[in-house]
């Protein structure tokens, strides 16, 4: 019993990370550009997808390396060519075209490499188990926590520290008197945007290595990350992540006793965070969200 | 009889006082104009006697009841109106349409289904009379969003006056405008004033409208209330001139 | 009378003869009675998406969960309570109306995006009770084994099992009841208040309207609306799937609203039949039919924004 509890709240914690890690994404270009970005989920799948097509020629490491990158490149185009005319624009609109384009990058990556799920080799020595007894804890599932715990370290320090940062952190909370500074905004919401995307990339590689690759593997954690975003309190990154590991280790928690709703609870538990706390756990009260 | 009374009346936003202690009454009929450099607490003084926020001590009086804890929709339904410094309203529709909703709201019809021909036409003629108050009558079916700038805030006036109100917030009314704008705004509430009696706190940085109509002038510095009187011992101040006359002229 | 009021009833009398008379125009076009009546529904729902977004400036993107409810409504009702198709109807409006009006309670103090999310978010808890709740609700399968019952009306029988255009009939007299409501609505003093604030909601505050409960009662209506556009979908059906509570759904629903107009009161019918048709067209010839929907979502976001009708109409109070 406790094993079995230690290992779903591992699942748990696991699942919780990649929730953070796309909510987080999800969460920087709502909160300075207003976007929910329903396509971030295809991003992820993108990010799998091109680790999986360069692995023959680069490996896991170079793949890990190269595609977080190359799908914030991509994301970068699709910011610059698609949304940024939507800016200034009611939000209904981004929202329709992410949504839109999440459609889009589904059917074509399932045209491109078929309906069918494709492997992910991972390096031998880390798709061991690493003792009998904890035979879930492999050193993939650990170094993919540390990952993203990496992840989230380095865009926390960005955020603080950097001056790109600092930027998009006063942008989020207010725009017009960053833009009255100089600070060019659609830069900076460009960038805001490569920066998300890139996170969705990274889990893109990350779940590869775990689940394997299905066009519509993008399209499950949606749903999670939006949650995980409005029980922290939209608006806050460190709600975000509270919000992400806690939704993670609930659902992980309710496996064990109720199997059946352990995709039900994050409903539930958002429910009682907002009639606890309207505006999440993290969120501030205001005029505003 | 006082149409307003505030009593030492703070804001608090966290470390910062964006207005402190300030207490100010209006007697019906009077028309308060409200100046002070930039920063130094007006809207933010305005957004406390209309409801925008509660204020984080003090208490505000209207007709004679304590207000302080109602909310923006409850004083309008007392008699509270308000203009705003960046003009607010509905500007896919025309002006008709804007001050018809302001008169039905005001009627107590703003939650029916439906309406009889008698009220309809009684709101009708509310939004004429309206109308004829701010000299609209000729535009009543033109898109408020397509007109000048100073019948824009014309129209934004008479959705506030369409309420029937006791006491006029006017933030700003000439704001943006050029003199020929200023002047046509300047008569409207000078005759509002005089003619019809409408007690009226203003908010104004053009110190020819302030002079022009006020009965009383109120400086507001860094939050405070630096002095208080006619135009005259306004003009006649010396801390205001060198707080605020001074750096202004 | 002015001109443009006669013009606006040349154009209202119009389309009801084209819906008056689509089983008869349908035919010789390609189509089929049944289209027409899908169209119908679905085009009832996407206006009811619109009393909120076009008329109060609300985006809900998580109505389907209404429309879903009053689906499930209907045919539990058949399936189980009783064998009648008024009843089944009034059931289904019931249940997405009710839930609506409590979980808009929670709502109505967000605004723009952060409104759509959790709306969203909400919604799909809806599809998951769907999806989960197998014992009732059939799960993933969809709820099955219930069918439109015949209207009896004690001197004669109106058997809209089996004759198609008996039931699009049907369906249309149910249409016209609620859009009837809707015009009602929006040409009253209640109504003009949704659309202050959708022009300016502060300006709405500052004129005595309670913003917060006016957006609640138009969206609990919205819902019951929705909930009644979901009954009839069942019994088009005879048939309530789990995917029609999914927010993928709500985003068709808000796409035909804003394709075919969302500041005219006509436009998201208009949208509901070009979307009907386009996909029924498009999944017939290409697999990847999902590309070209998305697609359309892009172009129309980009070039056609204000919608087919939008440039011809301006919305009135």
């Amino acid at each position: 019993m406790t094993l079995l509890l230690l290992f779903n709240i591992t699942n748990g914690l696991i699942v919780g990370a990649f929730y953070v890690l796309m909510a987080l994404g999800l969460s920087l270009i709502l909160n300075l550009s207003n976007v929910i970005n329903f396509a971030h989920g295809g991003f992820l799948v993108i990010g799998g997808y091109i680790a999986y097509a360069i692995s023959p020629y680069v490996g896991f490491w170079g793949a890990l390396l190269l595609a977080p990158p190359l799908t914030a490149v991509i994301g970068l185009v699709v910011e610059r060519v698609l949304i940024r005319p939507l800016y200034g624009r009611d939000p209904l609109y981004s929202l329709l075209l992410t949504f839109g384009l999440a459609f889009m990058i589904e059917d074509l990556t399932r045209f491109i490499f078929g309906p069918q799920g494709k492997p992910f080799a991972i390096p031998a020595f880390l798709a061991q188990p690493l003792s009998n007894e904890l035979f879930f804890i492999t050193g993939y599932r650990l170094f993919m926590v540390a990952m993203v715990f990496v992840a989230i370290a380095l865009l926390f320090v960005l955020l603080r520290y950097t001056r790109l940062g600092i930027r998009i952190r006063a942008g989020t909370l207010d725009l017009e008197t960053v833009a009255a500074l100089g600070i060019n905004v659609r830069l900076l919401r460009s960038l805001n945007f490569a920066v998300g995307i890139f996170l969705a990339g990274l889990s893109g590689v990350l779940a590869a290595g775990q689940l394997g690759l299905e066009p519509t593997m993008g399209t499950g954690l949606l749903m999670p990350s939006f949650i995980a975003i409005i029980v922290g309190g939209i608006g806050s990154l460190p709600g975000t992540l509270v919000g992400g590991l806690l939704i993670g280790v609930a659902s992980g928690v309710t496996a064990v006793f109720f199997p059946a709703a352990s995709e039900a609870v994050i409903y539930v538990l958002m429910a009682v965070i907002l009639l606890t706390r309207p505006r999440g756990l993290f969120g501030e009260e205001g005029m505003m969200g | 009889m006082n149409v307003l009374e505030i009593n030492t009346v703070t804001k608090r936003f966290g470390n910062l006082v964006a207005v402190r202690d300030v207490s100010l009454t209006v007697a019906k009929g009077e028309l308060c104009a409200i100046i002070g450099p930039n920063g130094a607490g007006k809207t933010t003084f305005f957004n406390l006697i209309s409801g925008y926020f509660p204020p984080t001590s003090g208490k505000i009086m209207f007709d004679g009841q304590d207000i302080t804890r109602l909310s923006t929709h409850e004083r309008v339904s007392r008699g509270m109106a308000r203009t705003f410094q960046i003009t607010e309203i509905f500007p896919e529709l025309t002006v008709f349409e804007n001050i018809r909703i302001a008169a039905e709201v005001a009627g107590g019809y703003r939650l029916r289904p439906w309406i009889s021909r008698a009220e309809a036409s009684k709101i009708h003629d509310n939004v004429e009379t309206t109308l004829k108050l701010v000299a609209l009558e000729a535009k009543a079916d033109r898109l408020v969003g397509e007109l000048a700038h100073g019948d824009q805030r014309a129209a934004e006036i008479a959705m506030a006056l369409a309420l029937k109100p006791h006491l006029l917030l006017l933030d700003e009314p000439t704001a943006g405008m050029g003199d020929q704008e200023t002047y046509q705004i300047t008569q409207l509430v000078r005759r509002l004033h005089r003619n019809d009696q409408y007690s009226i706190v203003l908010i104004e940085h053009d110190m020819r409208v302030v002079f022009n109509l006020a009965d009383r002038i109120c400086v507001l510095d860094q939050g405070r209330m630096l002095a208080q009187g006619t135009p005259q011992q306004i003009a006649a101040n010396e801390s205001v001139q060198a707080a605020y006359l001074g750096n202004a002229a | 009378m002015t001109a443009a009021s006669s013009r606006k009833l040349i154009v209202l009398a119009a389309i009801w003869v084209v819906l008056l008379l689509a089983p008869y125009w349908m035919a010789p076009l390609g189509g089929y009675t049944a289209l027409a009546t899908r169209v119908l529904v679905l085009g009832l729902a996407a206006m009811s998406v619109n009393f909120l977004l076009g008329f109060t400036g609300v985006l809900s993107f998580g109505h389907a969960a209404w429309f879903g409810l009053g689906a499930y409504g209907a045919g539990l009702t058949l399936k189980y309570l009783a064998l009648s198709t008024p009843l089944a109807v009034i059931a289904g409006m019931l249940l997405g109306g009710l839930c609506g009006a409590i979980l808009g309670t929670l709502l109505v103090r967000r605004r723009g995006v952060y409104f759509a999310m959790v709306t969203i978010a909400f919604g799909q808890v809806f599809y998951y009770i769907a999806f989960q709740w197998s014992s009732l609700t059939g799960g993933d399968d969809g709820l099955r084994g219930f069918a439109r019952q015949p209207l009896d009306f004690g001197l004669f029988k109106l058997d809209i099992l089996s004759d198609a255009n008996i039931f699009y009939y049907f369906v249309l007299v149910c249409f016209a009841l609620v859009v009837g409501t809707m015009g009602f609505i929006l040409r009253s003093p209640f109504g003009r208040t949704m659309i202050a604030i959708r022009e300016n909601e502060r300006r709405a505050r500052f004129l005595g309207i309670p913003v917060e409960r006016h957006i609640w009662i138009a969206f609990t209506l919205s819902c019951f609306f929705m909930g009644f556009a979901g009954a009839l979908y069942a019994l088009v059906n005879n048939f309530a799937d789990p995917r029609g509570l999914h927010y993928s759904q709500s985003g068709d629903f808000v796409m035909m609203a804003v394709m075919g107009g969302m500041r005219s009161f006509w436009g998201p019918l208009l949208g509901a039949a070009v979307f009907v048709v386009l996909q029924d067209y498009l999944s017939s010839i290409t697999v990847n039919w999902m590309s070209f929907v998305g697609l359309l979502f892009i172009l129309v976001v980009l070039f056609f924004p204000r919608g087919l009708l939008g440039f011809f109409q301006r919305s009135k109070a």
